[in-house]
């Protein structure tokens, strides 16, 4: 993958600067506990509730965890991560409270200080421990609320809350704006793309993302020959561009609705049927599933990941690519959010037998891969660089046995991580994304 | 006087205990509901939950190497203490006499020692994982050693009262029983029941997004 090596190093020194950029909160701990139990108990359901009833402690979740795998640290057992909430809802909503309060102790600052590393750095919410668990339970959902709840007691890694505060408030990531944006497509446009942008009429409104327009440029024009190849109805929207929601990954509910109301807006601006988000993993659930929940209505278009439109285009005949023959051989790693949270599996094996390559699955895939270890916004979190490099060792063993050249991938979360990885470990082997992968294989006529 | 209090008023206390218990504390649960999901399903919520209900009593293909002692255990103790629940010539003349009024075909007396000794292995087995295992012994807490040893007392005295010899052993036992009873729905034996709508949750869940877990 061809990116500029100068915007990579400025990209990672401004996430390392972000780092030392924390203020304190304005919170005091007392509030701090106390907004974190209101959040919590809030979001408390049904499911959440049973799930924590049905919990026997098994411990057979640690088995699906890449970080407990590749640690072997029992604290980064999945279910322990609910232990605040399993206490919160014991003393609080339990028909029980009134005895489980004799012997249950109350959720301290302390606790909540020590579950920011358990809830953040150690789980890409990626739910591989529920297809383990012999009870059946969610634990990522879990999680996803205790994460909420954090956020709301400003206990978070800064450089997540910092990218999740400037889209939510600002309505630009890493400094890309609207503005930006168009300039970057002008940029394209003098090489000879075209490219619609703000259409009035499309059927198909495309979204792209911060890291496509600033390192994956590949990526991004590759988008824009697939959609000009299949002759669609299509558009950009300089409004509802970007495909990231950190709202989603902070757990702030405000700054994920307000990402995906700029898409919403902009697909009913111009009446599309579609929208396709970038190859950036989070984005689909964050649209395609939250979306309607948060804005409280279901959205008038269907939400598809790029895989899912590659496989259905290459189906329907639309979409037509050059076979690379089988000397090349390649592996797919399944993005979480894709595959087992968003239920895309087919694309992407679509796209590799169209391709004619030599495809070779990894140990696990589909829904049953092993995360990159720095999903739902990990990627972002320098003290978890540590970890995150342990659990990307499973990952080289995985691509190396299957003998693949290339690794592809169709998430830029998955590929900033691969890559910082491969760079730690002087790991040679060349990740891919699946689009460009197509974009530089189309047939010259349909 | 014992005798008298254990076969009368701690019986009726420890089953109303029990049968309150889990109905209340299910109906707490549930009564918390859960929004109704807006976005676009892409499979059947109610065939997931219904699938995920029956197809987690066989652990993915990936996973079993990584939790055989594990599943070769639980299943051994769990149908074992089942068979022993409800085909034991003794508990089925008590259900007769204390709740049904009717009895079916009891277990041979073999079959009994020989399902004994498997649920017995299988909770040792799941009990020494518990405490040795790192990851197990730092989830649990003494309220599941609680449950494993009461299962486990009553259990014993249950094989000991088998000849009905002695008349304390059998009391001892039904005493035993009563108190599993009574801490059952305020501990994690409540699995028993809530496995059934926490798979259910999740298949459900699962299937709305299009994947079969």
């Amino acid at each position: 993958m061809n990116i500029d090596m100068n915007v990579m190093q400025g990209f990672m020194e401004k996430v390392q600067q972000m780092g030392q950029m924390d203020v304190p909160s304005k919170l005091s701990d007392v509030e701090r506990v106390d907004t974190a139990r209101r959040v919590k108990l809030e979001k408390m359901d049904a499911q959440l509730a049973v799930d924590l009833d049905a919990c026997v402690h098994c411990g057979l979740c640690a088995e699906a965890c890449h970080f407990y795998l590749s640690t072997k640290d029992p604290k980064y057992t999945p279910i322990r991560k609910l232990d605040l909430m399993k206490r919160l809802y014991r003393r609080e909503r339990s028909s029980n409270r009134w005895l489980y309060r004799l012997y249950t102790k109350d959720i301290t600052i302390e606790d909540l200080q020590e579950w920011e590393e358990l809830v953040y750095d150690s789980c890409t919410v990626c739910q591989r421990c529920s297809l383990i668990c012999p009870m059946g339970i969610h634990i990522a959902s879990g999680v996803a609320i205790m994460r909420s709840a954090m956020r709301a007691a400003d206990l978070m890694p800064v450089e997540v809350r910092l990218v999740g505060q400037e889209q939510g408030e600002q309505g630009t990531l890493f400094g890309l704006g609207s503005e930006q944006f168009v300039q970057a497509i002008e940029e394209l446009r003098k090489t000879g793309l075209e490219i619609p942008l703000d259409e009035p009429e499309a059927d198909i409104l495309v979204l792209s993302s911060v890291m496509d327009v600033m390192l994956f440029r590949d990526t991004l024009v590759s988008t824009i020959k697939i959609m000009n190849h299949v002759g669609a109805r299509w558009t950009f929207s300089s409004q509802g561009y970007e495909s990231a929601n950190f709202g989603y990954m902070t757990g702030d509910e405000a700054w994920q609705c307000a990402a995906s109301k700029r898409v919403y807006d902009a697909a009913l601006a111009c009446g599309a049927k579609t929208v396709i988000v970038a190859e950036c993993g989070h984005s689909y659930p964050a649209l395609r599933w939250d979306g309607a929940e948060l804005l409280g209505k279901p959205l008038p278009f269907d939400v598809l990941a790029p895989s899912e439109f590659l496989g259905r285009e290459i189906q329907a005949g639309r979409l037509k690519v050059k076979p690379i023959g089988k000397q090349k051989k390649l592996t797919f790693h399944d993005a979480c959010k894709h595959a087992r949270v968003g239920g895309v599996v087919e694309g992407p094996r679509i796209v590799m037998d169209a391709l004619g390559v030599d495809f070779r699955e990894t140990e696990f895939h589909g829904i049953e891969n092993l995360c990159c270890g720095g999903g739902a916004g990990n990627f972002l979190i320098n003290r978890g660089m540590p970890l995150r490099q342990k659990a990307f060792e499973l990952k080289m063993e995985q691509f190396d046995a299957t003998g693949a050249d290339a690794v592809v991938v169709s998430c830029d979360s998955c590929m900033m991580n691969f890559m910082g990885g491969a760079m730690m470990h002087q790991y040679e082997k060349p990740f891919e994304s699946l689009v460009a992968l197509v974009g530089e294989n189309l047939a010259t006529q349909r | 006087m014992f005798v008298q209090f254990v076969e009368g008023p701690l019986w009726y206390f420890s089953a109303t205990v029990f049968v309150i218990g889990v109905a209340v504390r299910l109906l707490f649960a549930l009564r918390m509901g859960t929004a109704t999901p807006l976005s676009k399903p892409r499979g059947s919520a109610s065939q997931g939950a219904i699938r995920a209900v029956f197809s987690r009593f066989v652990p993915r293909r990936e996973f079993r190497p990584r939790m055989r002692l594990e599943v070769i255990a639980g299943y051994a103790f769990h149908l074992g203490l089942f068979a022993l629940l409800f085909f034991a010539a003794p508990h089925i003349e008590f259900y007769k006499d204390y709740i049904f009024g009717f009895a079916w075909p009891a277990m041979p007396r073999w079959a009994f020692i020989v399902v004994s000794e498997i649920a017995f292995a299988g909770l040792l087995v799941l009990w020494l994982r518990r405490m040795l295992h790192p990851v197990s012994r730092k989830l649990s807490d003494a309220g599941d050693h609680i449950g494993s040893i009461l299962v486990f007392m009553v259990m014993l005295t249950g094989c000991l009262a088998l000849d009905q010899s002695h008349e304390s052993l059998r009391v001892l036992h039904f005493f035993l029983a009563e108190l599993l009873l009574i801490y059952f729905p305020f501990s994690s034996l409540m699995h028993t029941f809530t496995f059934v709508f926490s798979r259910g949750y999740l298949g459900a869940s699962f299937a709305r997004h299009g994947v079969k877990a």
